[in-house]
């Protein structure tokens, strides 16, 4: 890849970030390359959920630098939705009032016109035609699995450099996950930047380029996921087998 | 969520200690205030500021200590007031026997208001006793009806907008003749100094813990076994007996009690004394009354402008200084402790001062 | 028989109609903010003696009082946010709530008093009105009656509008129903807030300007209405705003079947009965969700 001449889509520098008084992230570094599916693993409150909201802007950055196509960010959160963040968060965060399709519509909140946005849409509908079916029906009262999906499409919609997307299986039956996860597979297919967090390896073993392992704030190891796969100590220690 | 330093027993008698001192000051201050001063005027708004830093410390103690916003403190007070009032205008009793009887009333009117408001947080405690306090004041104004025939004047069950009046008062007039305001003065005092110590000790006992539970993160508090229900129903009902005795003093005091207590602006000024002085602190309510009498006093010369600087106090000490003249100063002995222990490389130990994290990426 | 009826009706229809634009304008604020804006009854206040000025002392025609009162508004509402709002939203967030609500009844009061001292205390004439009435068969109705709700008729379409089909009243929507999440689709929240206080003010402006028309300009004036919305909006559930407008005509019409029965001075203490029972039975209104709150 041509990695070398255009500054990564996405670079952390020693980011610390926390609630509180405490220190969750405490200096990770990693990067993302255009059309890249980079993967963060490792066990629950470790931090995970703190990097993608610290990157988006929802958690504050106490050190360190974050940049988007070489650009750093200020870290309030519409800002790094203009510079292109995309942040699916953990639990959909929908608005639950609202109908799929205005769900949809705040997604493309920053797109300059409406061609651009029917554009999205159709892209959107064509990979997730659930969601066109139900474009009218209020968002709480959606199954879990048809929320997950919204919560990418709303993701879609905006268009972004980079997609985070906060451990997509979190509360699904896995066949549902299976569906979330193919999905995935086709935007990644398709070109899209990803970063995903996930608890579980397993599911990602195919899709990810590299993987990089969170205990307790800090990355312990990268590689490519069939190695983690491979490395039974690891998987012990950090994954509970 | 905040954090508190583990106490040591030197650092709680330091705090304990401070309080200690301030309070003899205080009392100091307060017995030879009479022979200072001269003006009758002066020491008739020291005694009006005495009923106001009272009513201001049991508000305190529902919203500063347990976070609970009612705005019905003054229909609280104006209960105790009137309950007092009305004993000794229907039924003859002396001022001194109806003053406790008055409190008492309070007490299960503000438990009644305790109740309607139990299941409820925030916002909403604040409309409903609103709602409840505004009531009142339209009962009591818009009564017409003629109750009984004092001479040949109609007067209402109510009193209706004028009032109760002449219905007893503190003895002191009989017994001290021209120095009666001293002696009013000397009552009120003493009524004011009983409810600080009273507070202290529930403050900083077990129901007290409760009570700051409530307000600091009532679910937290509820898994830890607090019975929030309980809780809320007591400082409803300790609030108001000292809030109600002090109505009834009023009304003794000022051998009067109306509907005017229950406006507003009177409400606003009690609010805004906490404010000013430091929400949730105990020395806040004295302070906030001494430093917002004054400025009243001052502002008196201007006259109408006095309600528009009051307004704007209010909001601007939010504002600019949202934990009020004490936690401010709190802030500043915090700070010069922690450079003098830099400075002679000791550990700090304050109880008084809650641990909290520098904002990050503001 | 029909006669008083009918007269009941359109007393309760008519204050329903005002109290249901006081309403929006709080229910607007609490449900995107979080704040309640203890000032409205003044900005209220401000919008009639807005009016009155530019129309009585200026002598310009009627709808530019209007304009005049609508501007003001939403310039008070810009000034509530940058003077005070703003730096507020800076502190803690838990004490937000409280502190904006002192803090605007600080504001409030102020403001009630500034206008006493501008125009004092005497009251005014509210000269945008009709005089007169209309008969529909048997029934007589004050052309007053029908301006009032047709104005608050076509207030609450604009506002439906603008926060349905626009950019930005969707923007107010999500702001308001999942703030963070808002602010990672690129909404400046801020913005926001400032949008919603300003047309919450204008709606206030408006709201005083039909007020006064029924009753009189008195500084006062913004109190009472702004108390029943409180309520009507807290017996809805704060934030629900198609219900607070229900509330409004319901509580509205109750009051005056009250006051007919009962007497003028027990048409307040109704409303009281009825909060309360509501809120004992459900906690966060009619039609209110409940918070989750994290521990």
């Amino acid at each position: 890849m041509g990695a070398a001449a255009k500054p990564p889509v996405l670079q952390l520098d020693n980011i610390v970030s926390g609630y509180d008084g405490l220190d969750v992230l405490k200096g990770i570094s990693l990067t993302v390359h255009a059309g890249e599916f980079v993967t963060v693993v490792g066990p629950n409150g470790h931090g995970k959920s703190t990097l993608l909201k610290t990157i988006s802007g929802l958690v504050p950055l106490r050190a360190g630098q974050i940049g988007i196509d070489g650009q750093r960010l200020s870290g309030k959160p519409h800002e790094t939705a203009m510079l292109g963040v995309a942040h699916v968060p953990q639990g959909d965060m929908l608005f639950a009032q609202m109908s799929v399709l205005e769900n949809l519509l705040m997604g493309a909140y920053l797109a300059p016109d409406k061609a651009e946005i029917t554009r999205r849409l159709d892209e959107v509908y064509a990979l997730l035609p659930k969601l066109a079916d139900r474009r009218n029906q209020i968002a709480s009262s959606l199954s879990g699995g048809e929320r997950r999906m919204v919560g990418i499409g709303r993701g879609l919609m905006m268009g972004g450099r980079i997609l985070l997307i906060d451990e997509p299986s979190l509360g699904l039956a896995p066949l549902i996950i299976d569906q979330v996860y193919g999905v995935i597979a086709e935007l990644s297919k398709a070109g899209r930047t990803v970063l995903l967090v996930e608890e579980n390896p397993a599911r990602v073993e195919d899709l990810a380029d590299r993987l990089h392992l969170l205990d307790d704030g800090a990355i312990v190891w990268s590689g490519k996921p069939a190695e983690l796969m491979a490395r039974d100590e690891l998987l012990a220690t950090y994954l509970g087998g | 969520m905040t954090k508190t330093r583990p106490m040591s027993r030197s650092a709680m008698s330091r705090s304990a200690r401070t309080d200690l001192v301030i309070s003899l000051v205080l009392i100091a201050a307060a017995i030879a205030l009479p022979f200072l001063v001269d003006s009758r005027y002066i020491l008739g708004q020291i005694v009006l500021a005495l009923f106001y830093a009272t009513i201001a410390s049991q508000w305190n103690l529902l919203f500063g200590f347990s976070g609970i916003f009612s705005l019905a403190q003054m229909a609280i007070f104006a209960f105790g007031g009137y309950a007092t009032a009305m004993l000794c205008f229907y039924f003859g009793w002396n001022v001194w026997a109806a003053l406790v009887p008055g409190a008492l009333g309070a007490v299960l009117f503000s438990l009644v208001v305790g109740l309607a408001c139990l299941r409820l947080t925030g916002v909403y405690v604040a409309l409903l006793t609103l709602a409840i306090a505004q009531t009142m004041y339209l009962l009591i104004v818009t009564d017409t009806e003629c109750f009984v025939m004092v001479g040949s004047v109609c007067r209402q069950f109510t009193g209706g907008a004028v009032g109760f009046a002449r219905f007893g008062d503190l003895g002191t007039r009989a017994l001290l003749r021209a120095q009666w305001l001293v002696g009013n003065y000397a009552i009120i005092a003493v009524l004011f100094a009983l409810t600080m110590v009273f507070t202290y000790a529930i403050v900083k006992s077990p129901i007290g813990l409760a009570f700051r539970a409530l307000k600091d993160n009532p679910d937290y508090a509820v898994a830890r076994g607090v019975n929030r229900f309980q809780a809320q129903l007591l400082v409803f009902g300790i609030s108001a007996f000292f809030t109600g005795l002090a109505g009834g003093f009023y009304a003794a005091h000022f051998q009067a009690i109306g509907p005017g207590v229950l406006s507003m602006s009177q409400l606003m000024f009690i609010i805004a004394i906490v404010v000013v002085g430091g929400v949730g602190t105990f020395w806040g309510p004295l302070v906030g009354t001494v430093v917002l009498v004054l400025a009243d006093e001052l502002m008196r010369e201007s006259g109408e402008f006095r309600t528009l600087g009051l307004g704007l106090i209010i909001a601007l000490s939010v504002v600019l200084m949202p934990k009020g003249l004490v936690g401010r100063f709190g802030d500043l002995v915090h700070w010069l402790t922690r450079r003098r222990a830099k400075l002679t490389d000791a550990k700090p130990i304050d109880s008084n001062i809650v641990q909290s994290p520098a904002p990050a990426g503001k | 028989m029909v006669d008083v009826l009918m007269a009941i009706l359109v007393a309760g229809f008519t204050s329903g109609a005002l109290y249901a634009l006081a309403t929006v304008g709080l229910s607007l604020v609490w449900g995107s903010m979080g704040m309640l804006n203890m000032a409205h009854a003044a900005m209220l206040t401000l919008g009639g003696y807005v009016a009155f000025t530019v129309i009585t002392s200026l002598g310009l025609p009627i709808a530019i009082g209007f304009m005049g009162a609508i501007l003001v508004g939403a310039v008070a509402g810009a000034i509530l946010y940058f003077a005070i709002v703003r730096n507020l939203l800076k502190n803690d967030k838990s004490t937000f709530e409280a502190n904006v609500m002192i803090a605007t009844v600080g504001i409030g009061i102020a403001l009630e008093n500034a206008i006493l001292l501008t125009y004092g205390g005497q009251p005014l004439k509210q000269p945008v009105s009709i005089a007169g009435t209309f008969r529909v068969g048997p029934l007589t109705l004050p052309w007053q009656n029908l301006l009032i709700i047709a104005v608050v008729v076509v207030m609450m379409v604009v506002v439906s509008l603008a926060l349905g089909r626009t950019r930005m009243g969707r923007a107010i929507r999500a702001t308001a129903q999942n703030r963070d999440a808002a602010q990672l689709m690129g909404v400046a929240v801020n913005r926001v807030y400032l949008q919603v206080l300003m047309l919450s003010g204008a709606l206030a402006g408006i709201c005083g300007v039909m007020v006064s028309s029924m009753t009189q300009l008195s500084p006062p004036l913004g109190n009472d209405p702004m108390l029943k919305a409180f309520i009507m909006c807290v017996v809805a559930g704060l934030g629900n705003l198609p219900g607070a407008v229900a509330a409004a005509l319901g509580l509205a019409l109750l009051e005056s079947f009250v006051q007919y029965a009962l007497g003028a001075r027990w048409g307040f203490p109704s409303l009281l009965f009825v909060v309360i029972a509501v809120l004992i039975w459900r906690p966060s209104g009619l039609f209110g969700r409940a918070e989750i709150r994290r521990m």
